[in-house]
């Protein structure tokens, strides 16, 4: 067990996260919680808005602290796989910062580790041919198409070379079309870094056709309801998407999920009974 | 095509100037309005060319202490930005001492530092304009710094950036073009309170005392001929700030 490939990529061991403890507003957001991640795994987290799935991970990223339990990230606490840039991050928004060039807009985790500007270059040149943008590194942010700057903001969480990427929602801005091109390119990413990436949706066919597993989370509290494995293979292309085996793991995955919505349903028209 | 809007954007509002100009010397001539009522474009533009010199003395000393309270406001206003920026706290304490301060009339301050100073000090009138220049940039600047996109704020947290760094590599670049919004308005503004503080009292050498002197001896013509070296100066002004936030913006579409 002591081997470093058998190191977890990440391991989440009975968390919860109360925000606003003891006051007025108090949101319970997610209630214990045991998730575990191998190294080169893809896991997606789906579940009905307010779920917690962006909180736990936020939790991963150590932006936040679990108020119980406790995250390992790359076998370290995630305070310091934080400090140690072991993760890449990238949002629905791509968060280009508008006064740097695209190029500069990559470099920048590499400058914040102090990276001498040679090897900068060199490794902005290299992560604009991972993401298909040669031509575009001194060009700012809105020259570019939403598909462009999204892909830019995964060359930039990829650029430290990260074995972790966690997204939230990273395609959920853009268009069927562009978000199906871009669920290609970021697995033909991630299989050429080897990448482990824990990735945030609402959308059950996304979720899927990117999977090793899927988590489904039910309504706030957010708990585990189900972990679904995708057994389609590792190499998945267009043709995966009208493969049977693609539509059985939509179909479970939306029954688990049906089921969460049943319950937050009747759950809520009891309250509403109480409250009369 | 492009051309063809630019030349119409310089055309017309010359054209609607030089008609305006026409109307006025024909309202004048027209209805034979008495020179102290109103007087003629043409004998304010004789004052002028008359009185070049005194005129450009007299711009000189207004624009002058409009300057120097626009650079020193400029500096106190990004300074205290910062450290209010840094210290939450403090801004909550400042705030509504700033606001009351902010709150009274130009005037009753200018009577006051004229007091405290001698008859022929220009602190008080560039004391004044810095004050003013002050709050308009430590409000837009202040925001600026904290108004800042708050996944850029988490991105930079989740490559283990320091405040420093994130002040250095976020804040200030966004806080840029809201220190030249500010600076397009605090540089009107800053001729404006110049002249506004020469009306009370103090040194009789800027514009403003010159146009109150002038209306005073019934010299309309020459009091207007000052007020166009006061609408130069300020429109002069405003062109360099609004080339100076060209000039960034350039910058950023290189």
């Amino acid at each position: 067990m002591s081997d470093l490939a058998n190191l977890n990529a990440v391991e989440v061991t009975g968390v919860s996260k109360i925000f606003n403890e003891g006051k007025a507003n108090q949101v319970d957001a997610l209630l214990d919680v045991n998730l575990t991640i191998a190294p080169g795994e893809f896991v997606s987290l789906i579940g009905p808005s307010g779920c917690g799935k962006s909180t736990l991970l936020r939790l991963i990223a150590n932006l936040l602290e679990p108020t119980q339990g406790e995250i390992s990230v790359n076998g370290k606490t995630a305070a310091q796989a934080r400090l140690d840039q072991d993760y890449g991050m990238a949002f629905q928004q791509a968060g280009l910062f508008d006064w740097r060039t695209v190029g500069k807009n990559i470099e920048l985790p590499l400058e914040l580790k102090g990276w001498n500007k040679k090897k900068r270059a060199a490794r902005v040149a290299e992560m604009l041919d991972l993401v298909k943008l040669q031509d575009f590194g001194r060009m700012y942010p809105w020259q570019l198409s939403g598909g462009m700057q999204q892909r830019v903001a995964i060359a930039r969480a990829l650029a430290a070379h990260p074995p972790l990427l966690l997204m939230d929602e990273p395609f959920g801005a853009l268009d069927e079309m562009t978000r199906e091109y871009m669920q290609g390119e970021l697995l033909r990413i991630c299989a050429e870094t080897s990448t482990t990436v824990v990735f945030v949706t609402h959308s059950i066919p996304e979720a899927v056709y990117l999977s090793n597993r899927v988590v489904v989370m039910s309504p706030r509290p957010g708990r585990i309801l189900q972990v679904i494995s995708v057994n389609l293979g590792s190499k998945r292309s267009e043709l995966t998407r009208a493969a049977d085996g693609f539509f059985r793991s939509i179909t479970s995955v939306r029954e688990a999920l049906r089921g969460t919505h049943a319950q937050h349903v009747a759950s809520t028209a009891i309250r509403g009974a109480e409250d009369r | 095509m492009k051309t063809l809007d630019r030349i119409k954007s310089i055309v017309a509002p010359l054209v609607f100037g030089v008609v305006f100009i026409a109307l006025w010397e024909g309202a004048v001539k027209g209805f034979e309005l008495k020179p102290y009522f109103l007087a003629a474009p043409s004998k304010i533009m004789e004052q002028f060319l008359k009185n070049t010199t005194r005129i450009w003395e007299a711009t000189a000393v207004s624009g002058g202490n409009a300057l120097v309270g626009l650079v020193i406001g400029t500096i106190l206003g990004v300074a205290m930005s910062f450290i209010l920026s840094r210290f939450r706290f403090l801004s909550q304490l400042v705030t509504p001492l700033a606001i009351s301060l902010n709150a009274i009339p130009i005037f009753v301050l200018v009577a006051v530092l004229n007091n405290m100073y001698s008859i022929t000090s220009e602190i008080p009138r560039r004391f004044m304009v810095t004050l003013v220049v002050y709050f308009i940039v430590l409000v837009n600047v202040a925001r600026g710094l904290t108004q800042v996109s708050s996944i850029q704020v988490e991105l930079m947290r989740s490559y283990a950036a320091s405040e420093f760094a994130i002040l250095r590599k976020v804040r200030v670049p966004n806080a840029i073009p809201y220190l030249f919004t500010a600076l397009k308005v605090a540089a009107p503004a800053s001729v404006i309170t110049a002249f506004v503080s020469e009306y009370f009292g103090g040194l009789q050498n800027g514009l403003g005392s010159r146009i109150t002197s002038n209306i005073a001896n019934a010299k309309n013509a020459a009091a207007w001929a000052y007020v166009l070296g006061a609408c130069l100066l300020g429109l002069a002004f405003y062109t360099v700030s609004i080339v100076l936030e060209s000039l960034t913006r350039r910058g950023q579409s290189k």
